[in-house]
């Protein structure tokens, strides 16, 4: 085995051993020696059985796979309508020192807010239904997704843009044959930013108030005072927002294969 | 490209953004987009603002709920710099370190900050103790990976020059890496800071007595729209002053490597 | 008919509030096919002036005229090639040469027929689906001229294409390009630092003073390349053995050293 590979074999077991380690001390903790109080942190078999009973007869208004289901849906729906609106607003803003000109005040009054913050505001105008979750998300992922796609315009190199007019390209071409692959990068690190923005916030507005959704099943344990259930619904949380990261950066290598260190089919 | 903007056409344009965005206020309340007590009008929220600097509301004057929130942003973005920077610099130079740390980190980092509020007030109430915990969950992940690679990218002649000097490795920890890493680290408290002060709006719409997160949420059940945009409007104005003093920070900082 | 006209052309550069004089009263005229290299030290303007007929930058005062139509801004019958190659990342060598071409109303087959002459021409054969950043900068700079050449332009900009290239391949660069002229001449604007370069490929040389830049003398190459029948030796050093070669480059030298010992490099 080469040095790098040791390394990385290395760490593997260092890291596998040390969770197995923090497993192991858990269940001592809690089931053993009592060293942690079970009303404030559950015991392994207490999580199991929290999760076999959430899937089994369902927790607050339904199973874990309905929670997750619905909040997958707004993530969803907020997510595309903010991407769809954010990525052509970032690319013009920053094609167009004159768009930017124009736009950026808005922008600058509102991006301070944090998307948090829209909550009460999102309530007050569309109550507790998905309308205001969906707003909220809307807002927490429409503001990294303008940010990377005008800066990821900027980053072309001057000289590319510079062939481009030479070569007398305009419009839609511009738009699609040269703004859109030469931010791709940027706008692919937008579009990872603004989905985690849009998990963060949903599970907050959940939290708030909702009838369904991992946020929901956050409220309703911490409501009973059920540990367990709190412990299953925030791996839950971690758990989709890994794997929407995922994902996403499984696509981005698929949408530029001109990269560096690619193969050219 | 378009040519540069001269400076005349940059500001009109600017003013007319700015102008056009507050028209488009007044003109959705005119429309009405939202009921009337749902839209309050630009200068309604100016003079509610105004109101709330000695008025109370919710218990307390704005200046009392922006003091109130930033005790807690204090304590958990404190708590967080001091424990991710010496952590995320140690992490860079004891390979044990990082190989036990990492794994755990990486598998409790996409616990979005605000998942913890449950725990959070179990354990620690809603006073102080709760919301601190949420704002270090939130501003630690950055410290932390800023610090470390900050240390890893120091040049190996350094770090070999302090070993042919026989400098131990607590020393080379605070006498080598820090100072190389600074501008990494620097980068890390900034970012670390926005988030922390996104999570203790969270915190405090969720688990809070008072705050400014608590202040809107109140302002909310009243109905109060107009006290609701003035605490979004401080409480993005807070982040803005906070983001500002770290840049003049890491702009002395970086000054003073430079000369 | 496609010429360049300079008529008392002068630029100045607004920094920090105070005015920078870079070109002072140029006046050339580049005729109908002819191939014009610009030579000059750092910072003399000559790339300026390559870019105002570009239409990418405009001059103060006096004006640039191409077939005595004013440059109002970039397009493809003024095509440039960029000393940083200036390829798309995101597009194959084919599609890098067929953007411009695209836009022009060519019938497909015609383009297509195109693009494959100039990929022969430039030695580009097997390489069309390859990206830029699979090949080396002496084939991405082929690529670029390629690109140019395709567009069937009536002015030819080059803004030291080989500047970015090795030694070696900078010569075979020189010769190939020689080749292509002498058979297809066009109306070439041809800028450079390197006084043998100038040489070899002029029909006239422009000598420029340094900062502000004037022009200092102008050379015709093509009559001495004529007399002494250069183009009969097809390796470049073989040209460059000829005392009528050595004699043309060292006056050019000298010039430029005087430029270097007045100014304040």
């Amino acid at each position: 085995m080469g040095l790098a590979q040791r390394k990385n074999y290395r760490r593997g077991v260092v890291g596998f051993a040390t969770i197995l380690l923090l497993l192991v001390f858990w269940y001592l903790a809690t089931t053993l020696t009592g060293l942690i109080n079970p009303s404030r942190f559950p015991r392994p078999d207490e999580v199991l059985s929290a999760f076999t009973f959430i899937q089994t007869e369902g927790y607050g208004n339904g199973k874990l796979h309905q929670h997750v289901l619905h909040s997958l849906k707004l993530v969803a729906m907020g997510f595309a309508v903010a991407v769809s609106f954010g990525v052509p607003l970032g690319l013009l803003m920053g094609y167009s020192r004159r768009a930017e000109a124009l736009i950026n005040p808005a922008f600058l009054l509102l991006r301070p807010i944090p998307p948090l913050a829209w909550i009460p505001l999102a309530i007050v105008w569309l109550g507790l239904e998905d309308g205001s979750k969906i707003l909220v998300i809307f807002v927490a992922a429409f503001v990294p997704s303008v940010i990377n796609s005008y800066t990821g315009v900027r980053n072309i190199d001057t000289p590319v843009m510079e062939a481009a007019s030479m070569l007398g390209i305009k419009g839609w071409r511009m738009v699609a044959e040269v703004l859109v692959p030469g931010a791709m990068p940027m706008i692919f690190t937008g579009l990872r930013l603004s989905l985690q923005a849009s998990w963060t916030t949903l599970v907050a507005a959940e939290l708030i108030g909702a009838l369904y959704g991992l946020g929901s099943i956050l409220n309703q344990a911490a409501q009973d005072i059920f540990p367990a259930m709190i412990l299953l619904a925030m791996v839950f949380v971690g758990i989709c927002g890994a794997s929407s990261t995922w994902v996403l950066g499984a696509l981005e290598n698929h949408a530029m294969p001109w990269r560096k260190g690619r193969v050219a089919t | 490209m378009k040519k540069e903007l001269n400076p005349q056409h940059f500001w009109s344009l600017t003013i007319t953004g700015t102008v056009g965005f507050f028209a488009f206020w007044y003109l959705a309340r005119g429309l009405q987009f939202a009921p009337p007590q749902f839209l309050p009008m630009p200068h309604e929220v100016l003079f509610k603002l105004f109101e709330l600097m000695d008025k109370p509301f919710a218990g307390a004057t704005l200046p009392e709920h922006m003091v109130a929130s930033l005790k807690r942003f204090g304590m958990g973005f404190g708590l967080a710099a001091l424990v991710g920077v010496p952590l995320g610099l140690s992490m860079g130079w004891f390979r044990l370190l990082d190989d036990v740390i990492t794994p755990i980190f990486d598998s409790v980092r996409f616990i979005a900050p605000v998942a913890w509020v449950p725990f959070a007030a179990l354990w620690f109430g809603t006073g102080i103790g709760g919301p601190t915990l949420i704002i270090f969950a939130g501003a630690f992940p950055p410290c932390l990976i800023n610090a470390y690679r900050g240390a890893r990218n120091v040049e190996v002649r350094f770090l070999e020059a302090a070993s042919m000097l026989g400098v131990g490795s607590f020393k080379t920890i605070t006498e080598v890496l820090f100072p190389a890493a600074v501008p990494s680290i620097i980068a890390g408290l900034r970012i670390g800071a926005g988030l922390g002060w996104l999570s203790l709006v969270g915190a405090e719409l969720i688990v809070a007595s008072s705050g400014m997160g608590n202040l809107i949420l109140r302002a909310q059940s009243a109905l109060a729209t107009d006290t609701v945009m003035v605490g979004m409007i401080a409480i993005g104005a807070i982040g803005v002053v906070i983001d500002i003093l770290i840049r003049r920070l890491e702009k002395i900082l970086l000054r003073h490597r430079n000369a | 008919m496609a010429t360049i006209k300079f008529s008392d052309v002068s630029r100045v550069f607004k920094r920090d509030g105070k005015d920078f004089l870079i070109l002072d009263n140029i006046n050339l005229t580049v005729q109908d096919k002819e191939f014009v290299v610009i030579v000059g030290p750092s910072g003399c303007g000559k790339t300026t002036c390559m870019r105002m007929a570009a239409g990418l930058e405009f001059p103060s005062t006096g004006s640039v005229k191409v077939n005595d139509v004013l440059v109002s801004g970039p397009g493809p019958d003024r095509a440039v090639v960029f000393q940083q190659f200036a390829l798309f990342p995101w597009k194959t060598v084919y599609d890098n040469i067929d953007f411009g071409l695209r836009g022009q109303g060519i019938a497909k087959e015609e383009r297509e027929s195109q693009i494959a002459h100039y990929i022969a021409l430039m030695n580009l054969k097997g390489y069309e689906s390859a990206y830029p950043h699979q090949l080396s900068g002496g084939m991405q700079q082929r690529v670029a001229i390629a690109r140019a050449y395709a567009l069937n332009p009536q002015v030819l900009l080059m803004d030291e294409p080989f500047g970015a290239l090795d030694a070696q391949t900078r010569v075979v660069m020189q010769e190939e390009l020689v080749k292509v002229a002498r058979k297809n001449p066009r109306t070439v604007l041809f800028i450079t630092h390197a006084v043998e370069e100038a040489v070899y490929l002029a029909d006239r040389v422009v000598v420029m003073t340094s900062r502000p830049g004037k022009i200092k003398e102008i050379l015709d190459v093509k009559s001495v390349r004529e007399a002494e029948k250069w183009d009969q030796h097809s390796k470049i050093e073989d040209v460059m053995d000829q005392e009528s070669f050595v004699h043309l480059r060292t006056h050019i030298w000298k010039s430029l050293r005087e430029e270097h010992a007045g100014s304040d490099h």
